[in-house]
């Protein structure tokens, strides 16, 4: 039986000579331009390790070049409990698809506890937006240049990063009052070409008013 | 709030606070808008009310105990989110499931699928005021949760599926059941695309409102019904087949121009089509084991149990510690009633999961949603929320 396995493994890997898949393609051009290295650890998907200095670069060009058009999720690994791993803490994880061929890759980048910050994809991709709130909500990694790094899914009073591995599970916190987002709705009319004449009147009127 | 337009007119806007509990926004979504009139020129959105942490409690945990977490994802469709979940864990395994398991998902899945548009499309018209639809679907919804019922002894919240398999195979009768509920779902489909495809109030109501084009949506990351609404050809079953989709009959449907009245009309005519589907896998069902043979997930048959050693044991094992996928990470997903649903898996190779994330499909439409409706009216805002089916328990997880 095992043998059987093994003799397939071999069949396959020289198909794989034969004809080099699109990922293998993908991926011997990222690792030339980019320098980027192979994540063995995921062994379903085409997964590649980038820096965070060189991260914004190789998704924009994965987004103009290679027609990964769309960004289907960010989330972030924390690793402090993770057995045998010797690396940074976080990993930051970029999920694309290319939407005509289908093709998928997994950009990651490892970040360090005490440097756990990196570039936003600004408008690069519109939903990386609530997506990488979601992931400082989560796990505490700023996203440097982003335009409104608020809480996502906790409440906005709520204190630590709940997915981090050192965060308990059981713990509980009170909160109280609503986020106004007075000053959101303000930064969206700025966004939008308007001036707001009346501003700080306003919010003491809402904020006596609910309390 | 005084403001300047950037025409340099002074204005007096009035903010306006739509949810978080609100009838039409179906689950706990808030929205933040600046109004000149009924007209938004603003608006900010706000998630999390629904927000009860699955993604720390799966890590808790066995395998096998995440499943009655994901029922409560998309609840209008709770099988399919089950059926996601075991895919991406049996990827890890690489086992093969047998036929007739194939077959039960799929049929189980587009039945979901139905009933989530069902839902969809039925509260959306309620939205526009016009709840005679609304019944007409409801009618047979009803019917589908009684198989349910006898399929899994639950209702809304099945956890049917189990990691290689199923909880149990179907009863005697289920294809009859399904056939009739099919003929029934089709009759409401005719009455309502009567009642409404050229009615001129919601035909206007909605034609040309929060318009999404093909580029937006894909910026936007948008994925099932609404970017097919708004003319990406895309569906997950179709491109990238699995479960043997490629072997069944059914076309894409895709909209037109991304207004309201296509994504409305995209769920409508995908009912059609996965009505067309469950047809011909209840035809192709044949009797046969419903659970894969491998012993890393599945339970030994009792009367191996009772006799021999081994089978005790990888019964224990199973029960007590639960399954172990190698250790990695994978990232696999399905086309859910809403778009693509994915889940990222890491094991430490342990019977925990280290770490599950969720890809919910309509967090990426409701991301979009505040910007969507600006310039257009309160009441339109209403219509297109209920076109994009944002599901707060997927939204907030």
């Amino acid at each position: 039986m095992a043998e059987d396995n093994m003799a397939d493994d071999e069949q396959d890997e020289q198909d794989v000579q034969a004809e080099p898949s699109a990922d293998d393609v993908l991926a011997g051009v990222l690792i030339e331009k980019f320098a980027l290295s192979v994540d063995v650890r995921n062994k379903w998907n085409l997964c590649l390790f980038a820096q965070a200095d060189n991260a914004f670069h190789v998704l924009q060009y994965l987004r103009d070049q290679q027609g990964f058009n769309v960004l289907l999720d960010i989330t972030v690994i924390d690793y402090l409990t993770f057995p045998g791993h010797r690396d940074a803490r976080f990993a930051v994880v970029y999920l694309l698809k290319n939407i005509q061929t289908c093709q998928r890759i997994a950009i990651k980048v490892l970040l360090e506890e005490d440097d756990a910050a990196i570039d936003s994809l600004g408008d690069m991709w519109l939903n990386a937006d609530w997506s990488e709130r979601e992931a400082y909500d989560q796990y505490g990694i700023v996203f440097k240049g982003h335009h409104n790094l608020k809480r996502l899914l906790n409440h906005h009073e709520f204190v630590g990063h709940p997915l981090r591995k050192d965060y308990p599970a059981q713990k509980r916190q009170k909160m109280s009052a609503n986020d106004l987002m007075l000053d959101q709705l303000h930064a969206r009319l700025q966004d939008l070409n308007y001036t707001v004449v009346e501003n700080v009147e306003s919010v003491e009127n809402i904020e006596g008013a609910e309390s | 709030m005084k403001v300047l337009t950037p025409q340099g007119e002074a204005q007096e806007y009035m903010t306006l606070n739509m949810g978080p509990s609100h009838p039409a926004t179906h689950g706990a979504l808030r929205i933040f808008a600046a109004l000149d009139g009924e007209n938004i020129k603003a608006a900010v959105g706000e998630m999390g009310y629904l927000h009860r942490g699955f993604e720390k409690m799966v890590e808790q945990g066995t395998f096998n105990q995440v499943l009655p977490y994901t029922d409560r994802l998309n609840y209008c469709s709770a099988m399919m989110n089950n059926i996601g979940f075991c895919k991406a864990v049996e990827k890890m395994f690489d086992v093969e499931l047998p036929e007739r398991c194939i077959r039960l998902r799929v049929i189980v899945s587009e039945l979901s699928r139905i009933i989530d548009h069902l839902v969809c499309v039925g509260a959306n018209l309620v939205d526009l005021g016009a709840l005679t639809n609304f019944w007409y679907f409801f009618n047979p919804r009803e019917e589908v949760y009684k198989i349910w019922g006898k399929l899994s002894g639950a209702r809304l919240t099945n956890t049917f599926t189990r990691i290689g398999g199923l909880y149990r195979d179907a009863y005697v009768g289920f294809e009859d059941d399904v056939r009739l509920v099919l003929k029934k779902i089709e009759a409401a489909i005719a009455d309502v695309r009567g009642l409404i495809e050229h009615n001129k109030i919601f035909v206007e109501r909605t034609k040309d409102v929060c318009v999404v084009s093909g580029e937006e949506a894909l910026a936007w990351g948008w994925t099932g019904p609404c970017l097919r609404a708004s003319g990406v050809d895309h569906d997950m079953r179709i491109h990238e087949p699995y479960y043997g989709y490629e072997e069944y009959d059914f076309d894409s449907v895709i909209g037109q121009k991304g207004d309201t009245f296509d994504r409305i009309m995209v769920r409508i005519y995908e009912m059609i089509e996965s009505i067309s589907i469950t047809r011909q896998a209840v035809d192709k069902l044949k009797p046969g084991p419903i659970n894969c043979d491998d012993a890393r997930v599945r339970l030994p048959e009792k009367s191996h149990v009772y006799h021999d050693m081994e089978a005790l044991i990888n019964q224990f094992k199973l029960i007590y510690e639960g399954v172990r996928p190698p250790l990695g990470e994978c990232y696999d997903a399905s086309e859910a009633a809403n778009g693509e649903l994915g889940f990222y898996i890491v094991s430490d190779g342990g019977t925990n999961p280290y770490k599950i994330k969720v890809r919910p499909p309509c967090f990426t439409q409701f991301a979009a949603f505040p910007s969507m409706i600006e310039e257009h009216q309160v009441a339109d805002a209403f219509a297109t929320l209920g076109s994009l089916n944002v599901i707060a328990g997927e939204l907030d997880r």
